[in-house]
């Protein structure tokens, strides 16, 4: 490990944010140098990616009901844009 | 005040219906993992929309479209459906729960990494989102807006009008408790062993 690196304990401690892209860019760097050099935290890495992505993808889509778009665009056409004008 | 016209009025109705009605996927789907109900999240919708639309003159081009779109959405639903569902407010979330909560369940099932991801693959949309919908609102609306629509923490402070620091602990309480939420769907579904 470099000087500059992180280890695990660092490293498992900053994945939520890694992961979520909040991290600055050198801390970004070390934690994916880390990641890609050690196992372990690899494996967590993917499991908490792959969760991440599943949820994303699982609760994204939903149906719209047909009628609702309709409904919202009439709304839009019978009102005032500018009620206190 | 300068007067505006009626061409004033269609040029703001028109760049409305340009930048505001696309989302409606996207905040129909919000609005359902708030309400947990379809006839409820159209009116959280409609509501929203109402509202936006009335404010989107004061709306300044170029900034945060979706942000505000989904403050709009979170404060109406914590004003108005909130209040009618009677949900307790639950600030004290789940404290209990490892911090490998679900990776140690399913982990060392299996050497194979994918193993545990597989679990959860075979867990239906339906349950994943009632999983989501379980949680408390405070960890709910964290979790929904990090992971569902990809909004960053600074976003979801401002909208949901608290500190960055009180985002970044109800979204990792939340996640917990949704891991186990989704731990507990899988031992419901028979996908894992006790």
């Amino acid at each position: 490990m470099s000087e500059h690196g992180v280890n695990c304990e660092e490293t498992l401690k900053e994945i939520e944010r890694f992961l979520d892209g909040e991290l600055d860019q050198s801390s970004q760097g070390e934690i994916s140098h880390h990641v890609s050099d050690c196992h372990p935290c690899m494996q967590r890495v993917e499991f908490r990616r792959s969760l991440k992505l599943m949820i994303s993808t699982k609760c994204g889509t939903e149906a719209v009901p047909d009628e609702l778009g309709r409904k919202i665009r009439a709304l839009i056409h019978e009102l005032d844009p500018h009620p206190h004008a | 005040m300068a007067q505006t016209t009626a061409a004033d009025d269609q040029a703001l109705r028109d760049r409305f219906e340009r930048d505001v009605l696309p989302l409606l996927p996207s905040l129909y789907g919000a609005a359902m993992r708030l309400t947990r109900d379809p006839s409820d999240a159209e009116d959280l919708v409609q509501e929203t929309y109402l509202r936006a639309f009335r404010g989107f003159s004061g709306f300044k081009e170029g900034t945060n479209l979706k942000a505000w779109l989904y403050r709009i959405l979170t404060n109406t639903f914590i004003n108005t459906y909130r209040k009618k569902q009677r949900e307790p407010q639950i600030v004290e979330g789940p404290d209990d729960i490892e911090e490998w909560y679900l990776y140690d369940k399913l982990g060392g099932r299996s050497v194979e990494a994918s193993a545990e991801t597989e679990v959860l693959d075979q867990i239906p949309d339906a349950e994943v989102k009632a999983a989501l919908e379980s949680l408390p609102e405070n960890f709910r609306i964290p979790v929904l807006l990090a992971d569902v629509e990809g909004f960053s923490y600074k976003e979801i402070a401002e909208i949901m009008e608290t500190p960055i620091g009180t985002v970044m602990s109800r979204l990792h309480r939340g996640r917990k408790a949704l891991e186990k939420a989704l731990w507990e769907t899988a031992r419901a579904r028979g996908l894992v062993d006790e």
